[in-house]
């Protein structure tokens, strides 16, 4: 039976001769066009309106005209202390949000991988991700505030702050959005890991601990290398996010004090819609999007690398 | 539990039909939310300059008007009250609040975007007036438009209080009228009278004169003060610190609060302009000249000795830090009043808070010649209407500004919520006067003497750089002011910074 079945499907009947014409180019080329309209309305067309503002002095009344800058905005970027600065900053936050939330979305998978409280343990960690992000700073703007902040008196109790509170400091304001960022994101890489550990092969595992594989050996030759590609996805993700969401530092800090936590988003929405310089902003924006399409390409070509494909 | 009906008939609905009458309503959603979500409606009615009163007010019944402004008390209350409007007008206005770094950015999209969601605006002087000015329509054509319901009380500069109308109603010239003076927080002291009776001995044993807060005050005796309450809180922390600054997040109040020290010292302005009605040109910058380095030296001093939360303290933070009893003195907004004295919510009520004016320049800190004055600075909330408006639109916006700012608008804001009145003739009140003592039903009136009589009046009022780009002006200060207190840069390394960063932004 199983045979007839195969021989059967790799020698199909003749197809009446309407439905064995190739379409032609411009079948397909109809099929694409709405996709593709609707694709150069929300994306295509922002992202040349954004190249021709970069290039001009915007005005934003109707009554006046664009002025032609050329690459005078983009010029204006080297010498732009604060730019040069916010992203150093952007590195510092962004490097350090992905190392802490990585390692312990990690930690939290492998703890609750299977463990008894699995589901309602990760329905309750999943919680600060269900918060808006300007909602988690206006609440950690409470806790941390040096007056009334729970989280504050509890650092000030333990000796770890002092009478400053920590986004009052230059030096530890950092440290606060980051926590912040932390708390909220790290269930996402929770999630995700969690996913790629329910596929790592249990046949490999078992055969590695018939070899005699303790579990951190274990953890370091098969479990680790079956999650590359959902480490790798999740870090592509929160790179992303640590570029662009910029909700919770605004609520909390505003960029200070002295722009201790300006990162250049925060410096391009200062720029652009406080000061309303649409041209300039434009030019960071572009700096902003070029680097984050680079690196977004960097890690996705990573997952078409074979040594970090999932073994199976 | 649901049941069907007996013998009812029940026709099954086809996917096409289904997803017929979906598109349908959607599509009908979709137009009803344009319509709903449109924001203003205008109707009208032509009246003529014989027209009744009632008409004029009514002219404009039916129509819909949005206001954003900040959340302040004035449009609480007012929104609490505008069934009154309503009732007078037939005009239907939607109040929007928010932070006014935001309403800054909504308005700003608004104007300069040629649309006019929000006909009415609050315009704060110089974060949203000096940079929006030309895309607000001049007010001073509907003054005197006897087909427009009119203020018995006027709406010249003497109707107002000293400066209030030049600081939020005229940018660059005074021949457009911007936006009418609807709200004011004009700087003055808080000080903890307890505490300062308490601790006046030790005070004097140390420093050889009486703890004691008046219009004589310097900057240099405040400098004293927050060392005196630094040094007693470090031996017995129950005893507050004694002073703080306004260096939170908000660039525009971190400039103001190194402002005044400023002015008091010799009048020191930015640039050498019209103080009240800014420059679109202000040209080279004071910064960096000896007076702003001694200021800045000074202003560090004071930081270093006053409440170690300095850098994180905004505006009502400040407050907060201050109600809770952590601190002795603050300058402070006179709005604030209301909320010190509340007992449900202050450490520092029930009489044990005194108003004064802001301290006075130091003579032995003037280095560039000119006076010791209680420099004081402001906040003038001005309500604008969009030139983006139709015609129309823009007289029935009038209507609304010209009722809000009225003198009996601005006493039952006083009395409800605690508000700050613009109009002189609000203190003419028998019942505002008498308020101005303790026990008082309206708290803000304590700081008038400070305030009103004394803190806005010339020499002492500075208003600070009107100018096209203020936002950037107060990013700068704030920057640099902030590095410079945290240890960062040097106070001269400061003021230089500034004054490098201010000739570029204005090509100077």
């Amino acid at each position: 039976m199983l045979q007839t079945l195969t021989t059967d499907f790799r020698t199909p009947r003749a197809a009446p001769s309407a439905l064995n014409t190739a379409p032609s180019q411009r079948y397909y080329v109809y099929l694409l066009a709405p996709a593709i309209l609707l694709l150069a309305a929300i994306s295509l067309y922002p992202f040349f309106w954004l190249i021709y503002m970069s290039l001009h002095q915007v005005s934003m009344s109707p009554n006046q005209p664009d002025v032609w800058v050329g690459l005078a905005n983009y010029a204006k970027l080297l010498s732009d202390k604060r730019y040069l600065e916010g992203w150093r900053l952007l590195v510092v936050y962004s490097v350090s949000c992905m190392i802490l939330q990585v390692g312990l979305g990690l930690l939290l998978a492998l703890v609750l991988n299977n463990s008894r409280w699995e589901k309602p343990l990760v329905t309750v960690f999943l919680m600060p991700m269900m918060m808006a992000p300007v909602i988690a700073g206006l609440v950690w703007f409470y806790l941390y505030n040096g007056t009334f902040g729970w989280y504050n008196w509890v650092l000030q109790s333990l000796g770890i702050l002092s009478g400053t509170s920590i986004l009052g400091s230059t030096s530890t304001a950092m440290i606060g959005i980051v926590v912040v960022d932390t708390w909220q994101w790290t269930p996402l890489i929770t999630l995700i890991v969690l996913a790629g550990l329910k596929r790592v092969p249990q046949d490999q595992l078992e055969a590695h601990m018939v070899d005699g594989a303790g579990a951190v050996r274990n953890f370091f030759a098969i479990v680790l290398p079956n999650l590359y590609p959902f480490l790798l996805i999740a870090v592509l993700l929160r790179f992303m996010d640590n570029f662009r969401f910029i909700d919770a530092i605004l609520r909390l800090t505003g960029g200070g004090p002295a722009n201790s936590t300006k990162v250049l988003p925060v410096y391009l929405f200062e720029v652009s819609f406080t000061n309303f310089n649409l041209g300039y902003g434009a030019a960071i924006a572009f700096t902003l999007l070029v680097v984050t399409i680079v690196i977004g390409m960097v890690l996705v070509s990573a997952f078409t690398q074979p040594s970090l494909q999932q073994k199976h | 539990m649901f049941r069907p009906i007996k013998g009812a008939v029940r026709r099954r609905v086809s996917r096409r039909e289904f997803l017929q009458r979906g598109g349908a309503l959607v599509a009908g959603l979709g137009a009803g939310g344009l319509i709903v979500g449109g924001g203003s409606t205008i109707v009208s009615t032509r009246v003529q300059a014989q027209s009744s009163d009632d008409a004029k007010w009514k002219q404009f019944s039916g129509s819909k008007l949005v206001f954003m402004s900040e959340n302040t008390p004035p449009s609480f209350a007012i929104r609490d009250n505008l069934k009154a409007f309503y009732d007078l007008t037939g005009i239907d206005v939607e109040i929007l609040t928010d932070d006014l770094p935001v309403v800054q950015q909504k308005v700003g999209i608004d104007l300069r975007g040629g649309s006019a969601d929000f006909q009415l605006n609050y315009v704060q002087d110089k974060p949203i007036g000096a940079p929006f000015a030309e895309f607000y329509a001049d007010m001073s054509k509907f003054i005197g438009d006897d087909s427009l319901p009119q203020d018995k009380d006027g709406y010249g500069a003497e109707a107002w209080f000293d400066n209030f109308l030049d600081a939020c109603g005229y940018y660059y010239t005074r021949d457009r009228l911007v936006a009418l003076p609807y709200d004011a927080a004009v700087a003055c002291t808080f000080y903890r009278q307890d505490l300062f009776e308490k601790m006046t001995k030790d005070f004097e044993a140390d420093y050889g004169y009486r703890l004691e807060f008046t219009k004589e005050t310097t900057w240099k005796q405040v400098n004293d003060i927050a060392k005196f309450f630094k040094m007693m809180h470090e031996k017995d922390n129950s005893i507050p610190y004694g002073y703080a600054q306004h260096q939170g997040s908000f660039a525009w109040t971190t400039q103001l609060d190194i402002q005044r020290m400023l002015f008091a010292h010799g009048r020191w302005t930015d640039f050498n302009v019209d103080d009240k009605l800014g420059s679109r040109t202000p040209g080279k910058t004071n910064w960096g000249d000896p007076q702003s380095v001694l200021i800045m030296e000074k202003f560090k001093e004071q930081a270093d000795n006053s409440h170690p939360d300095n850098l994180a303290n905004g505006t009502l933070q400040l407050n907060t830090v201050y109600q809770a009893g952590q601190i002795a003195m603050q300058v402070q907004y006179h709005e604030f009043a209301a909320s010190v004295e509340d007992p449900k919510t202050s450490a520092a009520a029930g009489g044990k808070t005194a108003y004064a004016p802001c301290p006075r320049g130091e003579p032995s800190w003037i280095v560039n010649g000119g006076e010791a004055v209680n420099g004081t600075n402001c906040g003038i909330g001005g309500i604008g209407i969009n030139a983006n408006a139709s015609e129309d639109l823009q007289k029935a916006a009038w209507i609304f500004a010209s009722w809000a700012v009225s003198t009996n608008n601005q006493f039952s804001v006083l009395k409800g919520l605690g508000g700050t009145p613009t109009r002189k003739s609000v203190l003419a009140i028998p019942e505002v006067g008498a308020a101005r003592e303790r026990p008082t039903a309206m708290p803000n009136a304590l700081t008038f003497d400070a305030v009103y009589d004394y803190g806005i009046l010339d020499p002492n009022f500075v208003l600070g750089p009107k100018i096209p780009k203020s936002n950037e002006y107060h990013q700068i200060l704030a920057s640099e002011v902030q590095k410079c207190l945290a240890g960062e840069t040097s106070p001269e390394e400061a003021c230089k910074a500034i004054q490098t960063q201010l000739d570029e932004l204005n090509e100077a």
